[in-house]
């Protein structure tokens, strides 16, 4: 028996040292979706996850009232949190970074269509051309804490928000010491590290034209997200009208894509892409990747081809019953 | 001589239940898909979809609304419910790559183990 104590002692050992942190899930109705946390840590880096993403939502809807937006939409002039103006400083890079395909100003449009509460109509070409007088990011002006938005602007972060609160997560987490979680935000993926067991985590991303994902991503530290005429839309008169809108027309953006996944470690900047990118369509995205650093993506054409670029190649699998998908790599010379 | 006996049969009970435990561990049936339905984050059912035998609907009632909740052999879905905006009859059957949400009511239903082999899936 006395012999045996040292090997158990090791045994006990060795067995702690594969045990992992313990894993903390919830469900969050929030930001107009519903997101699903997975923490490998402790229920208190939940919480405070949890309360990080409720208070992100009050400040940052355009809806709500009292919110940081709603005021300064309702009033054309407001002292907004410091948080609240690094996420529009943010937000107005990534607008002139794709030369306004993303345009935080495009609400007016968003609002005529009925995207926002679900009571959709069609409005006319001249009610979207006066529309689209007012849709100018480059007429918001931050100075500070201080916007200003000239007469009928109006400012709307609903295409970065959620990039930006699993930044903002992501952050926090790791500040407390989780080192592994997945955080869904209503199909909005924040990957933090990797899997307990030291793989990466694999994200699906999904067949804009089934229920199921075509193929998987390995990611570690990422964000993965995907902007999709899909998600959200109305038929009328036999034509569907999709919620993607292109801020030059305030119309539905055709640019030949049926969805745009952009991946990459900064979430907001993945976030205002997915939406860019899908509005420029393939072409012009693909020159814009070239020209950058820091995100990957995947475009699905409304024709059903697959077009990879080549950081993400050797990750990607198809998943099953897509097997017969080429994936089509494109490369940065 | 009784000792040695003793002994063989010890040494035989051991070995044929070892092999009984290796028999079950081997061929007990994998976990199936399961369905977990959840109100306003609260689990109130998981459902074996593959040990389903006959249809069952399951009706869920909440401070915002009613989901009633299909349970056939195999699948899940919600048949009818009184939100705005029918959302989640209109998902149909429940699959591996998307949740099954009723946003005003807060009804999630997923799918977990045997149907996906991701993490997440985006969109």
């Amino acid at each position: 028996m006395r012999r045996a104590l040292p090997l158990m002692a090791a045994l006990l050992l060795l067995l702690s040292a594969c045990s992992s942190a313990p894993r903390a899930s919830d469900t969050v109705f929030a930001m107009d979706t519903v997101m699903s946390l997975d923490i490998w840590g402790r229920e208190e880096d939940l919480q405070a996850a949890e309360d990080l993403i409720r208070s992100l939502d009050a400040s940052l809807s355009a809806t709500a009232e009292g919110s940081d937006i709603y005021n300064l939409n309702a009033s054309s002039a407001w002292d907004v949190s410091p948080d609240t103006a690094r996420l529009i400083s943010r937000a107005l890079e990534i607008c002139a970074l794709t030369g306004g395909a993303l345009d935080v100003t495009v609400y007016p449009a968003v609002l005529a269509w009925g995207f926002t509460i679900g009571d959709y109509r069609v409005p006319d070409k001249p009610e979207l051309e006066k529309i689209a007088e007012t849709v100018d990011y480059s007429a918001v002006e931050l100075d500070g804490v201080s916007v200003k938005l000239p007469e009928g602007v109006m400012l709307d972060l609903g295409a970065v928000a959620k990039g930006w609160t699993g930044d903002r997560c992501a952050e926090l987490l790791r500040s407390r010491g989780v080192e592994s979680a997945l955080l869904n935000l209503g199909g909005n993926v924040h990957a933090l590290g990797s899997k307990p067991d030291g793989s990466p985590w694999r994200v699906g991303v999904r067949d804009p034209f089934g229920e199921s994902y075509l193929l998987a991503l390995e990611v570690r530290d990422c964000a993965v997200v995907t902007s999709g005429g899909y998600e959200r839309y109305f038929e009328e008169g036999g034509v569907t009208y999709h919620h993607i809108l292109d801020p030059d027309t305030c119309a539905p953006a055709r640019s030949g894509l049926a969805s745009v996944t952009v991946v990459g470690p900064e979430g907001v900047l993945c976030d205002g892409l997915s939406t860019a990118l899908f509005v420029m369509g393939l072409d012009r995205a693909a020159a814009l990747w070239r020209e950058c650093e820091g995100f990957e993506c995947v475009f699905v054409t409304d024709g059903g081809e697959v077009y990879i670029t080549s950081g993400l190649a050797s990750g990607a699998t198809l998943a099953d019953g897509y097997e017969d998908i080429e994936l089509q790599v494109i490369s940065r010379d | 001589m009784i000792k040695s006996r003793t002994f063989v049969y010890i040494i035989s009970a051991i070995f044929l239940l070892s092999l009984a435990l290796a028999a079950y561990l081997l061929l007990r049936p994998a976990p199936g898909r399961v369905a977990e339905i959840r109100s306003d984050g609260v689990l109130i059912r998981s459902v074996d979809l593959d040990l389903v035998r006959k249809p069952e609907r399951l009706t869920v009632t909440s401070e915002w609304g009613e989901n009633v909740v299909l349970i056939e052999p195999g699948r899940i879905c919600v048949e009818s419910a009184d939100c705005p905006d029918g959302v989640c009859v209109a998902s149909g059957w429940l699959d591996g790559a998307a949740p099954i949400v009723c946003l005003p009511h807060r009804l999630v239903i997923t799918l977990t183990g045997g149907g996906s082999d991701v993490d997440a899936v985006t969109g």
